[in-house]
């Protein structure tokens, strides 16, 4: 089951209070955390060992902060979609919006204001290449072949455009079902079929600006 | 079948050996006796008291007692000396990986390490006289890996019974069996040496539902010759071969699915090393010694489903050295060395396994022992080594000795040790065709590669350090140890270590580029920088003439320097409980992986004047990470640790006025087991053993 928190008005304190020395006056865009979102989530096990599922892709409008039926995945309705690690933004050879990403490293909180010179790159699945490169190490998470786990990478905000030209940042908190990433202790069974849950915040800017 | 066998044999050699059965005096060494001749420490042989570098000697009544058949056996029960799991078993000296260890046999190095390992447990303890460890950068002596420091394991023909036969058997249907002869005459002496150890293995790893059986065969012969030609005149020959062989039926299970796969293994391990020694006078004498070795190991994988793994490698090592030895006069000692080496390696894991990888290396070393009086001694030494695939390295080091009196002594030595590069770090050719396609090229085709891809249009991005690749240079250490020892009075003794090493050009693996596809491309550059510091406190003491305690402990602490810098400039970040990313702080950085802050061991001891003894070893290492699960790449608190454990062993027997011996002893009595970070730990195992000396009737000195 997926549960929304908004959180608005609590994360906004909390982010006035955290800041020490900045006095920017800042508009206030409320941080939203979506928990639990299902991502194409693991039926079972195949014979090679790697986990099965149907192959399915969920669309996130973070403009309304709901899922988009995938009726729609031809429409510029969703911003950000989720299957397995594979996270692809409207654009590109992956919908018809004019959608871009990039991957931002430092805190959620810092990044109050996009760098004047930041680039958006776009989805091309033809070459292999998508605005959150695919891959452990390389955009949010990391693999661990050992504990088999995947967690999020510390201190990395993915930049999003969204499917009509405005801007949002995300910060993916978990992989696993129930916000938190599994210890390495976990199960065998939790660790195969608690993943593909994303937890994660996001503030979006309605107003078009690039700033937070 | 087999043990039967074994016995026979045993009962056949116990009758024979009755008729020259005599009464044999056991004497009791004490391993802090000054009196041990070492020779690791200086390539000369020098009393222990007399060594300016802290040397430990493991001497044959220790190994036998503690009931030790590999090599890693009788390390990990060492100060400052933990075990490493993954690509076999290695060790760990003083918080620096297997890598930085050179490990010798009768002063020849060992090859065939896989990704910077060399797997200890090929070594049988069976005839060894003495293990001599010398902690510190010795890359003046020694030249390449040995930046944390040098094992030498040393096998003697002169001394001991003409023919020792000894066998045990243990938990997993372990069994290992000895066969040991000396031979000697007035101007020839042999020792011949055969083990074999099978073991049908363990499996502790969760998943497996049905029995893992991993067994093992491994059979081992050395033969040492040893020809006085005149009374200035030796010649020696040594040969040493390993084979073994591993055969892994595994069978994983997840969820009700079990997937098969069969491993095999096989791995030759031959060394042959030849020296002439000529005495020209009491002041003057040279040795000119050759080596040879080869290490070949195969490796198959076949699995139900998916392709089968192949993986091959040949390793070869040939040396010519010469070492001369001069006293000036009776304070000056003097040693000059000159050596070639030539070293090759075919591998599947490089661009074809057919061809060869080969790098050459001349070489020559100096040291000087300046004893300016009884009290103070003074050595330093300079290698120089010249390689053809990389950057030369020089490697100098100065010691000292000061006994303030008898019961105080203390050394001082500064080094600088290195490490080549190896060759899967220059050589390495892979591409993963799974996981993003990436590639990774050894430094020293990496360009000639990419050039070549360029040329096809495959290359999409090349970074600046791209450029950089052409000279790799070896890792460089620069150690320090501080020793002070301590005789307490006749039955106490305590040693203080203190040390530090501080490493650069640490070889690591750097994108240098992108393919088109945006896929990266990695390659081997000099970038690490890190340190290991910390202190060793070693103490014995004899409580009457049957019972003695003898412990060490040590505190490490160990730390990437780059990471550090990184930390404080607040570009690394962590996350807290909640899984919100936060700034690092500088006291949640733990270091290096796998390194332990604390390794404590105690060693209990009775020896009894009728040749009974026992013995209790406990042994505990705290927390190591294991594992980076937040993506920083720092190693912090909140990764994932190894648990620290503790692990008891005891041993005890008797050995018997004619001959025979008998051992009994458990490992790991707490059954301690943690199968994803102590693969080389099994539960408790019990095992027997039986060994029979034949006694000399006439001792030949």
């Amino acid at each position: 089951m997926m549960s929304k928190i908004a959180m608005g008005l609590g994360l906004s304190i909390a982010l006035i209070a955290c800041t020490k020395d900045e006095e920017t006056i800042v508009v206030p865009v409320s941080a939203i955390t979506v928990k639990d979102l299902a991502a194409d989530t693991v039926t079972g096990l195949g014979l090679d060992g790697r986990p099965q599922s149907a192959g399915t892709t969920t669309y996130y409008s973070l403009v309304d902060n709901k899922i988009i039926a995938s009726s729609d995945a031809a429409s510029t309705k969703w911003d950000i979609a989720f299957s397995s690690t594979k996270i692809t933004v409207n654009c590109g050879t992956s919908g018809p919006g004019i959608g871009g990403a990039f991957v931002f490293k430092g805190l959620f909180d810092d990044l109050k204001t996009l760098p004047v010179d930041s680039t958006f790159a776009t989805d091309n699945s033809n070459a292999a290449s998508f605005a959150i490169p695919l891959g452990s190490g390389r955009a949010w998470y990391t693999y661990d072949g050992l504990t088999t786990l995947v967690s999020p990478i510390a201190g990395r905000v993915l930049v999003i455009r969204t499917a009509t030209g405005k801007f949002a940042k995300i910060e993916i908190i978990s992989y696993y079902k129930g916000g938190v990433t599994l210890p390495a202790s976990a199960s065998v069974n939790d660790k195969l079929f608690k993943q593909r849950y994303y937890t994660f915040r996001y503030a979006y800017q309605p107003n078009g600006s690039k700033t937070f | 079948m087999k043990k039967t066998r074994y016995l026979l044999i045993l009962l056949g050699l116990f009758q024979a050996a009755n008729v020259f059965a005599q009464t044999r005096f056991v004497k009791d060494t004490l391993d802090a006796s000054g009196d041990s001749v070492v020779v690791t420490a200086t390539r000369t042989e020098r009393k222990l008291s007399n060594l300016t570098v802290p040397v430990t000697i493991i001497n044959a009544k220790t190994i036998q007692q503690n009931g030790s058949l590999r090599l890693t056996d009788i390390l990990k029960e060492q100060t400052g000396i933990n075990l490493t799991s993954g690509f076999g078993a290695g060790i760990q000296l003083q918080g620096l990986n297997p890598d930085y260890t050179i490990i010798l046999i009768n002063g020849e190095p060992l090859v065939g390490r896989t990704a910077g390992v060399l797997d200890l447990n090929r070594i049988a303890l069976g005839n060894i006289k003495k293990i001599e460890i010398v902690k510190g950068p010795s890359s003046s002596l020694y030249g390449s890996e040995a930046m944390a420091g040098v094992i030498n394991i040393i096998t003697d023909a002169t001394m001991g019974s003409p023919l020792t036969i000894g066998l045990r058997y243990g938990t997993y249907n372990t069994v290992d069996a000895n066969l040991e002869t000396k031979f000697q005459t007035k101007n020839f002496q042999y020792q011949g040496f055969i083990n074999s150890y099978n073991t049908d293995g363990y499996s502790i790893r969760p998943n497996s539902n049905s029995r893992v059986r991993t067994p093992i065969e491994r059979y081992s012969t050395t033969q040492q010759f040893k020809w006085e030609l005149s009374s200035k005149t030796n010649f020696v020959l040594n040969t040493r071969y390993t084979n073994e062989q591993i055969q892994n039926e595994i069978a994983v299970s997840n969820n009700g699915v079990t997937i098969y796969s069969i491993g095999k293994e096989n791995i030759k391990d031959l060394n042959a090393s030849a020296s002439l020694n000529h005495r020209f006078s009491n002041h003057l004498k040279t040795s000119l010694r050759t080596y040879t070795t080869t290490y070949d190991a195969v490796q198959n994988l076949l699995t139900i489903n998916g392709l089968p793994y192949r993986d091959v490698l040949n390793h070869n090592f040939k040396r010519i050295e010469n070492q001369t030895d001069w006293d000036l006069n009776k304070k000056i000692q003097a040693v000059f060395g000159i050596g070639a080496v030539w070293e090759g390696v075919k591998s599947s894991r490089y661009d074809s396994e057919k061809l060869r990888k080969q790098n050459d290396i001349q070489y020559a070393f100096t040291q000087w022992e300046w004893k300016a009086s009884e009290k103070f001694t003074l050595i330093g030494g300079v290698r120089f080594d010249k390689n053809t695939q990389f950057a030369s390295a020089y490697s100098p080091k100065l010691s000292m000795l000061y006994k303030l009196n008898p019961q105080h002594q203390f050394r001082l030595s500064i080094g600088q040790g290195f490490k080549a590069p190896d060759f899967r770090q220059l050589f390495l050719d892979f591409t993963n065709a799974a996981a993003g396609s990436y590639s990774v090229f050894g430094s020293a085709q990496a360009q000639q590669v990419i050039a070549r891809l360029n040329a096809l249009g495959q290359i999409g991005n090349l970074f600046p350090n791209y450029n950089l690749l052409k000279a790799l240079k070896p890792e460089y250490s620069n150690g320090m140890h501080f020793t002070w020892d301590w005789k307490i009075n006749p039955s106490s003794a305590l040693s203080l270590q203190l040390f530090r090493n501080d490493i650069k050009n640490l070889i690591e693996s750097q994108q240098v580029g992108t393919y088109i596809s945006g896929a990266q491309i990695f390659s081997y550059l000099n970038i690490g920088r890190a340190f290991t510091t910390g202190f060793e406190v070693e103490g014995q003491h004899r409580f009457n003439a049957n019972w003695s305690i003898n412990g060490g402990y040590q505190y490490l602490r160990t730390g990437d320097k780059d990471q550090i810098a990184a930390i404080k400039s607040g570009t690394v970040y962590s996350k807290n409980s909640q899984g919100y990313s936060r700034l690092m702080k500088l006291n949640e950085y733990v270091g290096l992986p796998n390194t332990s802050t604390h390794k404590l061991q105690v060693k209990l001891n009775y020896n009894s004047p009728k040749g009974h003894y026992l013995n209790v070893r406990a042994i505990y290492r705290s927390r190591w990470a294991v594992n980076n699960n937040n993506g920083n790449e720092v190693f912090d608190n909140g990764d994932v640790f190894a648990s620290g454990y503790v692990a008891i062993n005891s041993a005890a027997g008797k050995s018997f006025k004619n001959g025979v011996s008998i051992q009994g002893g458990i490992d790991n009595i707490t059954n301690y087991i943690d199968a994803a970070n102590l693969p080389n730990l099994p539960g408790r195992t019990f095992y027997t053993s039986i060994k029979y000396e034949l006694q000399r009737k006439n001792k030949i000195k």
